[in-house]
């Protein structure tokens, strides 16, 4: 039995190094990375950050420079001093003082307006439909990421390699071929067992042959019993190598420590750094439903963003795998442009998205879309959200970004 | 209550009439010459693997005695009257009209979505008791596979009531006549909300529950064309559920009463007309039979089978009695290869691991658990259902089992399960990315204390959130396994780990994992310092090993099959 174990820890080191192909950290310090990897895509790792409850794109990125904005915001419009001016006519939200140092550093692209055609009100719907970059929502198949995976990494089979941090998966992730690893807490992704246990759980899970070989589905003539056993086994290394990335990572940098999306960004930072192989990083951030007293919530909610986004960014840039890291930050949709009469905003459409990255072009894409031509009082979008995906898809795996949108759209350069 | 008064009305008052379905007898079908030599203890508890959720022993001696013939007219007919529907409250929904300030309409809907978020609670829990007591367990079976099949959720259906008397009418029809089924479903509340009925109208036809209707509950992709969806959408037109959407009715003047032309036939089709030329295709008992038997038997039919299932379908006139009847008195049912093959869902997983460790759970428990595990009852995660099978397993997903089951025994708390990872305790660094890149080090030590300092706010979600606090409040597992050895006179290690894996496990423990058991009983007897023979003489630390034993049995691979 002993031995089996020490088997499997060499297995599993070499799946961690077999993992990580171009981008071992294992190495002390001194990889040198080929310069073209930034740009051509191979190795990169992309993290979402899902803002749930449609986040107020006009309280984010705020256009105080319109006349139209403060009459439409009467008690909840942020004043000229109250806001990061980017440029004369918008500014970041006050509290987001970290990510204005970063994008001041040229690593922050703000693609403005985006949202899609017939834009869906409905939390769940709408999430849908960013989840599988599909109109149709979950009728269109598997998640967009899912989608991803099948056209990048058709046959390596890591169970690392989507990784949520968080209670509920989004659908993004949702794929039969390449489902993502979860957990609310990396810790807490274990078997609970005892000492003795734990041993007699991996001998039953890890007395497989050919346990080097990951495949997705059940192979053609195993039994459900092996193909259980295979997924015990994996599921035996996978949470040990989560799990020891994160207790092996240091930084020097700090993380606020009573915060969930930091905490969850801190675990982000060890698993891009692990070498595990993950290749995409998905935690959320709820709250964002401010229908009622929006002033208060939202200055909060943009608080604790920048607290866990600025060490995040510092965090990044320590390393390579970190600075090959893109993260982009959405929301189901805006909110309305004009305020309720609960000092709040009721449920929009189009708002900015945020593309984080040491390796981007920071700066100002897409088109703030008008005050004044509303629809029906809501923001016309002026950028598909799925540009931003075929960018992501093109530019971090190299894929054609058809492939995974069943249309083409144009690519930002922000990439 | 101040802003919502309850309207307290019997479920079954507030649905439309409903024709009951004549519910026909089952033919005392007689099992093939030669069955009587497969009805042994394995192929019984297959059978309530299948037909219900797992076998407690005493179960599988009471069948053995039956004749086969007689005890799957017994599983058709339930064993004991089924508990009463239970009474639900059903919330008024505030009206906005109702309240001068905005804020206080909102804090009434507020606790309009927590009341009705309460009732669906409530109900998902009675349901978890049928499906643990299982009293007509074959019965309960079928309201989860007609959940799965004609697909509804709360997502879109935000009215719990609807959700609620759709269940009801699965448990009507379970096993009744399909046909009926899908004459009611396209009338049913939460099917018209949920695939956008009362959006198809004579004007301006929307084509989701003609598309569906034919793709996922009676045909089959490739059996209809696009021109097919939209003429019968027409069809379809006129059925809309009522404002509050407890209750559906037809509105003849959104209807588009003109003649459609659908699989080839002209008419003036209304929803029946359509839904009867549907079931008139050679396709739909051939859908039904393949969908039903892939469920109960966990792999697909060859042709010839499905042809023969498919017409006997048709001869006993979408009669499910008799079709349930055939497949399980039918020797192909107990081959190796469909009784090994079949991964539980994780309700079937949580009611089967409850119902062979004989405790009694907090139902809500068992509904927020198989939610963890991937399957949320009232939330199918798309139009076709839950996909079923290996999707179930992820390394996430089969770990949280194992989990999940430990904290039925009471030997894993969530808690534990969050606590300080022992990796953490002692790093060994020596793998993998100890060392970044331009990172200036801070001293292992104080980087450790700086992350254990600051990583106890955990954002659970709400449903891992509610497990824990239910768990630690209310739960406590009610359990003897030492009694239950000793009652048995079992002592050996050999001898406990095969009785208790023969209880709690739902197929036969392979070799590999029985070695695995013993090493683990065999480890901890010898701590204790005990001869073979002598575990259960430790009290309180010989249940507690049982305990843990029983963790591992009902984690292992074989657990998870059924």
């Amino acid at each position: 039995m002993q031995r089996s174990h020490l088997d499997r820890r060499a297995l599993l080191a070499a799946a961690g190094l077999a993992g990580v192909t171009v981008l071992s950290t294992r190495a002390h310090g001194s990889v040198t990375l080929s310069p073209a990897l930034a740009t051509q895509g191979e190795g990169r790792t992309l993290v979402l950050l899902q803002l749930s409850g449609g986040n107020d794109g006009l309280d984010t990125v705020v256009p105080f420079g319109d006349d139209a904005y403060r009459r439409a915001r009467p008690t909840l419009g942020l004043k000229k001093s109250e806001v990061l001016a980017l440029d004369d006519y918008r500014g970041l939200h006050g509290a987001l003082k970290q990510v204005r140092k970063h994008y001041d550093a040229g690593r922050v692209a703000l693609i403005e307006g985006v949202g899609y055609p017939e834009p869906i009100r409905s939390h769940f719907r709408s999430y849908d439909v960013w989840h599988t970059a599909d109109i149709r929502g979950r009728d269109a198949g598997d998640g967009w990421v899912g989608r991803l995976c099948d056209a990048a990494f058709k046959d390596e089979q890591n169970p690392n390699l989507v990784v949520h941090i968080g209670g509920n998966v989004p659908y993004a992730l949702h794929s039969t071929s390449h489902p993502p690893a979860s957990f609310v807490n990396p810790r807490a992704y274990r078997w609970a067992g005892g000492e003795a246990e734990t041993e007699a759980y991996e001998q039953a899970g890890g007395m497989q042959p050919e346990r080097d070989e990951k495949k997705p589905k059940k192979r053609a003539g195993e039994s459900s019993l092996d193909f259980l056993r295979r997924v015990l086994a994996d599921g035996q290394s996978s949470s040990e190598q989560v799990r020891r990335a994160v207790a092996a990572y240091r930084t020097p940098i700090e993380y606020p420590t009573n915060d969930a999306l930091a905490q969850s960004l801190a675990d982000v930072a060890a698993l891009v750094n692990g070498g595990i192989g993950s290749r995409v990083i998905s935690v959320e951030m709820g709250g964002f439903d401010t229908h009622t007293d929006e002033r208060t919530r939202h200055d909060q909610l943009m608080r604790t963003l920048d607290a866990a986004l600025g060490p995040f960014l510092d965090d990044l840039g320590r390393s390579a795998a970190g600075r090959n890291t893109l993260v982009l930050m959405f929301s189901e949709f805006g909110r309305r442009v004009a305020e309720n009469g609960a000092r709040g905003t009721d449920h929009g459409v189009a708002g900015p998205m945020f593309a984080f990255g040491h390796g981007l072009k920071g700066g100002l894409y897409g088109k703030h879309p008008s005050l004044e031509k509303l629809d029906d009082g809501d923001l016309v979008h002026t950028t598909d959200f799925r540009s931003v995906y075929a960018t992501a898809i093109q530019r971090c795996f190299g894929v054609k970004p058809e492939k995974v949108l069943s249309a083409k759209y144009p690519l930002l350069a922000f990439a | 209550m101040l802003n919502t008064p309850f309207l307290l009305v019997a479920l079954s008052l507030a649905l439309p009439a409903q024709t009951q379905a004549p519910q026909a007898e089952p033919e005392l079908a007689e099992a093939a010459p030669g069955f009587e030599r497969i009805w042994n203890a394995r192929n019984v508890e297959h059978l309530y693997n299948r037909a219900g959720f797992g076998a407690r022993p005493a179960e599988v001696e009471y069948a053995l005695r039956q004749r086969p013939a007689a005890f799957v007219k017994q599983l058709l007919e339930g064993f004991a009257p089924t508990s009463d529907p239970l009474f639900i409250d059903i919330p008024a929904m505030p009206e906005r009209r109702e309240f001068e300030e905005r804020g206080e309409f909102e804090k009434a809907q507020n606790r309009f979505r927590a009341e009705e978020r309460r009732v669906l609670t409530s109900f998902a829990g009675w349901w978890f008791d049928q499906m643990v007591e299982a009293k007509h367990p074959l019965q309960e079976r079928m309201v989860l596979f007609w959940h799965g099949y004609f697909t509804s959720s709360t997502r879109d259906v935000k009215r719990t009531a609807a959700m609620v008397a759709q269940n009801e009418l699965f448990r009507r029809h379970a096993l009744g006549n399909f046909s009926e089924l899908v004459h009611a479903i396209v009338r049913d509340p939460a099917m018209l909300e949920y695939l956008d009925n009362n959006e198809n109208r004579k004007d301006r036809p929307n084509e989701n529950l003609a598309r569906e209707l034919m793709e996922l509950f009676t045909l089959g992709e490739g059996n209809y064309t696009e021109v097919d969806i939209k003429e019968g959408a027409r069809a379809l037109t006129g059925w809309r559920t009522t404002d509050d959407k407890t209750g559906s009715y037809f509105q003849p003047r959104n209807h588009d009463d003109g003649a459609k032309t659908i699989l080839g036939k002209t008419a003036r089709f209304d929803a029946d007309g359509f839904v009867d030329l549907l079931l008139a295709q050679p396709a739909c008992p051939r859908w039904v039979a393949r969908k039903l038997i892939t469920h109960f038997e966990g792999v697909e039919p060859d042709e010839a089978r499905l042809a023969e299932y498919a017409s006997f379908l048709v001869d006993k006139r979408w009669e499910l009695k008799p079709f349930f009847t055939k497949l399980f008195l039918d020797p192909r049912f107990y081959r190796d290869e469909v009784r090994a093959e079949r991964i539980s869902s994780p309700v079937e997983y949580l009611v089967g691991a409850t119902r062979r460790l004989g405790i009694t759970v907090p139902p809500q428990i068992l509904w927020l658990g198989a939610g963890q595990l991937g399957q949320r009852l009232f939330d199918p995660p798309s139009v076709k259902g839950w996909e079923g099978g290996e999707a179930w397993i992820t390394t996430s997903t089969l770990l949280s089992r194992g989990n999940m089951a430990g904290m039925l025994i009471g030997v894993v708390k969530l808690e534990d399960v969050l606590r300080e990872d022992p990796l953490e305790v002692e790093p060994e660094g020596e793998m993998m990315g100890g060392d970044m890149m331009g990172g200036d080090s801070m001293s292992d030590s104080a980087a450790k204390d700086a992350r254990k300092a600051g990583r106890r706010k955990v954002d659970l979600g709400a449903e891992m959130s509610g497990l824990q606090r239910m768990t630690n409040e209310m739960y406590f597992p009610r359990i003897n396994l030492t009694a239950r050895m000793q009652r048995a006179k079992i002592a050996g290690d050999m001898q406990i780990v095969d009785t208790l894996a023969d209880e709690l496990l739902p197929v036969p423990l392979s070799e590999p994992s029985r070695a695995a058991l013993l090493t683990f009983l065999r480890t901890e007897r010898s701590v204790l310092a005990l001869e073979d023979g002598r575990l259960l003489s430790a009290g309180v630390k010989s249940e507690e090993i049982l305990r843990r034993l029983a963790h591992l049995i009902l984690s292992l691979p074989e657990a998870q099959l059924g």
